[in-house]
């Protein structure tokens, strides 16, 4: 490989030259988990130099690997001569290093992928691991931005901006799944619908702002109704929806009895208004004659009917044919 | 001779010995995967013998159709070196993820986390076992990236259907590992490039002369 001995200090230097300055960490360990190696990317982003870690035990010097999980690793590549692998994903980093951009990145530490390599000596035998760690904070923060983004995306498209209830396509979906649950097991499940009485008055006594937040103290006061297992919904423009899984239709009038109470004695404050408001409800438990889920809603729609025909500010009970 | 060079270009052809020293290959370093996995593991390794054709990207879709199923977990590993390349995808059927941890030493708490760590450690160990034996006997080396799990960030399914792929036929080994005493079972499937073909095919007919 060397023609002279002078050749092959002038090799050993350009390759000591590349370790050093090429932009990933390398670190040699031996047999005991000593460090023999710590290029310039590992010493500048420790501020560890190389005769601060150079001789020490890996797990002494940097406390926050996990020794058990390094050595079961480790343990699989001497043994198998085969490299091991670990990502950001399973574990952000093996080497806590800080964020080292103050302007351009987001990052707390930097986000880390290691490779662990065998490392043969002159007789064949495995003596050494050497850790290849790459810098993938850049990609890891862009992942996990673009994650969150379509987490909150999701949101926002199954949730009606004014009242943060599900909007009526979500809320639908709901519906139709209750009901295909409900043609299978025919469990109990009421669905409630109801509107707000004479709403266009309230809207043209007080103003659209005025309206808007009796919109929204009616679905606060549904949100403060309803149980966690209940899926509620605005369903139009003064129209709320509520579906009551596990829950027969005597139980769903308690709820019902509830909302329209607690709506009655509190009325929504805006500005220096105080706007007294009442709504009428509709129920309608699942039965097996129901044909679809929209002939579900119809139901529930022709008991609110009556209410409204009633007098308003009460509940009625679809009564399905015999 | 036309005829020959257009079925050249349609489809890639195993010869019959070329396939049976595929198959040997793959016993022998099967054979020395099981040792070292059972030293590693310290459980015994029972190794069907090793599945060779030449297969498209829909036939091995229908092969690995199970994936959908919940019960099975797949992980992907590319390898690379002496002018072969292609990927490695280990299937874990109906595997106890407690069973994986109690054999793979693992006695952290299993969340979601541990649940990927284990199935990429496990895949590294059992791929590179079976492929270090091919490659020392084929007088090559391979470079491995680091293991990537399916559904996680894409579905197989729709990796091997769409018209993205760029290949007509790949040739697969396939293999199935269980590991006794444990709730363990996997299929190994090495696609190898279709590219890669001719240089393994002279590998192949120098060993076989």
């Amino acid at each position: 490989m060397f023609a002279t001995n002078n050749d092959m200090m002038n090799d050993f230097r350009w390759i000591m030259d590349v370790v050093q300055n090429v932009d990933v960490g390398l670190v040699l360990l031996d047999r005991d988990y000593n460090i023999l190696l710590w290029n310039s990317f590992m010493q500048n982003h420790s501020a560890l130099s190389a005769e601060d870690v150079i001789g020490s035990n890996l797990f002494e010097s940097f406390p926050e690997i996990d020794d058990k999980w390094f050595h079961r690793k480790a343990e699989s590549v001497y043994l198998l001569k085969n490299s091991a692998f670990t990502t950001w994903e399973q574990r952000p980093y093996l080497f806590r290093f800080e964020n080292y951009r103050p302007i351009t990145s987001k990052a707390e530490f930097m986000y880390q992928n290691s490779t662990f390599i065998p490392i043969q000596s002159l007789n064949g035998e495995t003596s050494n691991i050497c850790l290849i760690i790459y810098d993938v904070t850049e990609q890891a923060v862009n992942n996990v931005e673009l994650e969150a983004a379509n987490k909150k995306l999701e949101v926002i498209s199954k949730t009606d901006g004014l009242t943060g209830l599900l909007n009526r396509k979500s809320w639908e979906e709901h519906l139709n799944k209750e009901y295909e649950r409900q043609k299978r097991y025919n469990e109990d499940c009421t669905l409630i619908i109801f509107d707000i009485d004479h709403f266009k008055k309230v809207n043209d006594n007080y103003g659209h702002p005025a309206g808007d937040e009796v919109i929204r103290q009616t679905a606060r006061i549904v949100n403060q109704c309803i149980r966690k297992t209940d899926i509620a919904g605005r369903y139009g423009g003064e129209e709320y929806v509520i579906l009551l899984p596990h829950t027969n239709v005597d139980s769903a009038k308690v709820l019902a009895e509830r909302i329209r109470k607690k709506i009655e004695a509190l009325p929504a404050q805006y500005e220096d208004q105080s706007i007294s408001y009442t709504v009428s409800l509709g129920l309608c438990g699942y039965h097996p004659k129901l044909t679809s889920a929209t002939a579900w809603i119809d139901s529930a729609d022709q008991a609110l009917y009556q209410s409204k025909e009633g007098g308003r500010n009460q509940y009625n009970i679809f009564q399905p044919p015999a | 001779m036309s005829n020959i060079a257009t079925q050249k270009k349609h489809k890639t052809v195993l010869k019959e010995e070329q396939r049976d020293c595929l198959q040997e290959i793959s016993n022998v370093a099967m054979g020395q995967a099981g040792d070292h996995l059972a030293r590693l593991l310290d459980s015994f390794v029972v190794l069907s013998i090793p599945h060779v054709a030449i297969l498209s990207p829909s036939e091995i879709a229908m092969a690995v159709q199970t994936i959908d199923d919940n019960n099975v977990s797949g992980v992907c590993q590319g390898f690379i070196g002496g002018g072969i390349a292609g990927e490695a995808m280990l299937l874990f059927n109906d595997t106890s993820f407690v069973d994986l941890a109690k054999l793979m030493n693992f006695e952290e708490e299993l969340s979601e986390a541990a649940e990927r760590e284990l199935l990429i450690d496990a895949t590294n160990i059992l791929v590179g076992a079976l492929l270090r034996g091919i490659a020392e006997q084929l007088d090559i080396e391979f470079s491995f990236g680091p293991p990537a799990i399916l559904g996680q960030h894409q579905e197989l399914d729709k990796l091997l259907v769409s018209e993205s792929v760029r290949w007509n036929h790949a040739l697969v080994i396939e293999v199935n590992y269980q590991i006794e005493g444990y709730n363990v079972q996997c299929d190994l499937l090495m696609v190898i490039t279709e590219n890669s073909l001719p240089r393994l095919f002279k590998k192949l007919d120098y060993l076989l002369d």
